[in-house]
């Protein structure tokens, strides 16, 4: 099945040069050269990954981020010719999964990220995990709490179901990234940072105190003990 | 504890002039004050008595001449008749006075030829021995004239100011008597000390008064001073829209016009300045944000055409790699120009965190290689067993590091690059040796300028822009850290960091020596 990726970037031949290489990759892309647009497109084309640039007119990357994500899951990997760190925060916590900054050091390092993103998990050895008061149904992508369905991003339930396979064991960040993210080099730990802040926020009762996802000063994070 | 007050009461002093000024008014309004109030309760106090003692004379006089009278005009010869005379002297004079009261003694001058036989009367509240003996012998000796002395005398518990005053009579058969009157003279010491306490008691409100007056009057004064001093204090720490009120058309307004213009030009002046470097700021950084937009189509287009480079011809070819080498170099002077803006921005924050240097160090290097083997030097890392544990923020160190290593190849002609790790209690170091052109003393008092290169038509195969130490000399100042460097022309350089092991960690001295020549630490 080939699948879809939808490129959202205001510079028309930035925009055409991205789709004709990912359709020469293998995919099948849609451009987009606004937020009203990419949205109108985001519904009709219902693609497996959205390509966002922060910086759209008129409404911001960052926005169109909180709307895909105010009605769907589907990865989102910003790009940003921003490097200021409040900038990058911000378009994690509006939801997107990952980002890369421009220029890519090449084509090829975009194209693993979205691999990544779209590479469908291993089969898991249990159809659900208990942790706290979650009920993680492996098989089929949900989190109950107290019979209630919890919405999260694939990537949330991921990063929560890698915690939860191993609850005893301490992840480093970087071992998040590599498992989580798919990232086997150095990249930016403020990922997992960001993304354990958006899941605690779901999750916990006290987000400030957490219980499900612990912090293990200077390693990284755990699952809670119950 | 007293002298705790003591040097508060000092540092009060110091710190205020209108305390100082306001107790020096007191000060000398005290001295001027007892200097007058004492003239004058000593000149009144005088007047006062010698009215009285005047008045007393008078009578005394008058009293005396009139006992001596009815002795001389009585013609009495007989003991009995004397007798009566006599005691009736001191009834009589106790009785006929003007003002006030008296009391008598009516005694006879001892030592005399002929023997006594009356008797001496005397008040009932007077006793021989409240007369001085002294003044007894005075007025013995003394002719148709007063005696009179002031003397405390003890009337039945009381102490009472008085004058005793003593004169002869001579007493017919009988020989010499003196007779003493002595009046109670309270009443006038009693109007002294009232003068005096009404003038202490009013020297001291007008000393307070005085001290009050002084304290309005200069707080006018310095009032406006301190508070110049405030608002120029607070101008001094950056508050630069502070202004003192203008009043009126003395001094002070005059002082306060000229220092609001002052502070204005100044506020002005900062203003512009700071909105001059924060516009340069943006600009750079909006240049940099805007091309890197285009930048990404161009390094995509040019990957695209690698994928199929098989297609082109030798001359394309070269012209595909040029580009692609030539966008690399654009690509790694934008971004070295945005840190640079960033760092000039202030908009930079460490994020320190526990990592091990030695990782860090062989991570840099085995990302070099490739360049090192390209350019068929070694790279000999040599790092402490075990890790070598420091708050860093990994990626700044790394690209220091990266930075100094590939300067080390690119100037190293071929022969081998030592990397070595070091670690102390406070600090941890690396230093990077290379044994290739060197730089003069000129060239190392240059070396971390911005856009400094020691040759510009030197052949670079990294695309050097000459930010990269300038960078990594912000990001060493960042951990409070130190970069230096020493070099000799010919024989090779040595780039030391040097940096504290636990944020905000102090050290003196580096673990890896610097100063070493370089022919010494030759590698075997
Ligand atoms: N190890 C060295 N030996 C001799 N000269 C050196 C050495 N390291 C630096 N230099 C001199 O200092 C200059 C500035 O170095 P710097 O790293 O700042 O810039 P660059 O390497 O030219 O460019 P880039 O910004 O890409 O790092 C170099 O161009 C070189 O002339
Ligand atoms: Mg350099």
């Amino acid at each position: 099945m080939v699948q879809k990726v939808l490129v959202v970037e205001d510079e028309e031949l930035l925009n055409r040069q991205l789709c004709d290489m990912l359709e020469t990759a293998g995919y099948e892309a849609v451009g987009s050269l606004d937020g009203v647009n990419a949205m109108l497109a985001f519904k009709s084309f219902n693609p497996d990954l959205v390509l966002l640039d922060i910086q759209l007119p008129p409404t911001s990357g960052i926005e169109v981020c909180k709307q895909i994500r105010a009605i769907s899951g589907v990865p989102v990997i910003m790009l940003t010719a921003k490097t200021d760190d409040e900038d990058v925060v911000a378009g994690l916590e509006a939801g997107a999964d990952d980002y890369i900054f421009k220029p890519m050091p090449s084509f090829k390092v975009l194209q693993a990220r979205i691999e990544a993103r779209l590479r469908p998990k291993p089969v898991p050895e249990v159809n659900e995990l208990v942790i706290g008061p979650l009920v993680i149904d492996v098989l089929g992508h949900e989190v109950r709490r107290d019979g209630v369905r919890v919405p999260l991003t694939p990537l949330e339930f991921n990063l929560l179901q890698t915690l939860a396979e191993a609850p005893k064991q301490v992840f480093k960040r970087e071992d998040l990234l590599k498992k989580v993210w798919g990232y086997h080099y150095d990249a930016d730990t403020r990922l997992v940072n960001v993304h354990v802040q958006r899941l605690r926020s779901k999750i916990e009762d006290d987000p400030d105190n957490p219980k499900i996802v612990v912090t293990e000063r200077g390693v990284g994070y755990k699952a809670g003990q119950f | 504890m007293l002298a705790g007050i003591f040097s508060a009461v000092i540092g009060a002093f110091r710190r205020s002039i209108q305390l100082r000024y306001v107790a020096l008014t007191v000060a000398f309004s005290a001295v001027a004050l007892v200097a007058v109030g004492g003239f004058l309760s000593y000149s009144i106090g005088n007047g006062l008595f010698h009215t009285r003692v005047e008045q007393i004379l008078q009578e005394s006089k008058r009293a005396t001449l009139d006992v001596q009278n009815t002795f001389n005009s009585s013609g009495a010869t007989d003991v009995v008749s004397l007798q009566v005379l006599v005691n009736a002297v001191v009834p009589n004079l106790e009785q006929n006075v003007a003002s006030g009261s008296r009391r008598v003694a009516l005694l006879r001058t001892p030592n005399q030829a002929t023997d006594q036989f009356l008797q001496s009367p005397i008040s009932s509240t007077l006793v021989d021995s409240d007369i001085p003996i002294a003044m007894r012998a005075k007025v013995a000796k003394t002719e148709n004239r007063l005696v009179y002395r002031t003397v405390t005398l003890n009337v039945s518990g009381n102490m009472e100011p008085s004058v005793i005053v003593g004169s002869k009579i001579t007493i017919p058969i009988a020989g010499q008597y003196e007779l003493y009157l002595v009046y109670d003279i309270s009443d006038a010491q009693a109007t002294l000390d009232f003068m005096q306490s009404t003038l202490a008691f009013g020297g001291l409100i007008m000393i307070l008064l005085l001290g009050i007056v002084a304290y309005f009057v200069t707080g006018r004064i310095v009032g406006p001073v301190a508070r110049a001093a405030q608002v120029a204090e607070e101008l001094a720490l950056g508050a630069l829209d502070k202004r003192l009120p203008e009043r009126g058309q003395d001094i002070v307004a005059t002082l306060a016009r000229s220092f609001n213009q002052m502070a204005q030009s100044l506020e002005t002046q900062i203003g512009e300045l700071s909105k001059l470097s924060k516009m340069q700021q943006r600009f750079v950084s909006d240049v940099s944000h805007e091309l890197r937009t285009p930048l990404t189509t161009i390094k995509l287009a040019a990957e695209m055409l690698e994928a199929r480079s098989g297609e082109l011809d030798e001359k394309a070819q070269r012209s595909l790699d040029t580009l692609i080498s030539q966008v690399a170099r654009f690509e790694s002077l934008l971004s070295d120009l945005l840190e640079i803006s960033r760092y000039d921005a202030g908009a930079v924050v460490a994020e320190l965190e526990p990592n091990d240097l030695n990782t860090v160090v062989k991570l840099a290097a085995a990302g070099l290689e490739p360049l090192a083997e390209s350019l068929g030097c070694a790279l000999d890392v040599r790092v402490p067993k075990g890790e070598v544990i420091a708050d860093l923020d990994r990626r700044r160190i790394e690209r220091v590091l990266r930075n100094l290593i590939s300067n080390a190849i690119e100037h190293g002609s071929g022969k081998p690059i030592v990397i070595e790790v070091g670690q102390s209690k406070s600090a941890v170091a690396v230093t990077i040796t290379d044994f290739g052109v060197g730089m003069s003393r000129n060239q190392m008092d240059r070396v971390f300028d911005r856009f400094w290169r020691a040759d510009p038509a030197r052949k670079r195969t990294t695309g050097g822009t000459g930010l990269g130490l300038a960078i990594s000399l912000e990001d060493t100042h960042l951990h409070h850290g130190w970069l230096q460097v020493t070099s000799e022309l010919g024989q090779g350089t040595t780039f030391r960091v040097t940096l504290p092991r636990k944020n905000g960690g102090i050290f003196t001295e580096s673990p890896l020596p610097l100063g070493e020549t370089l022919s010494q630490r030759k590698i075997v």
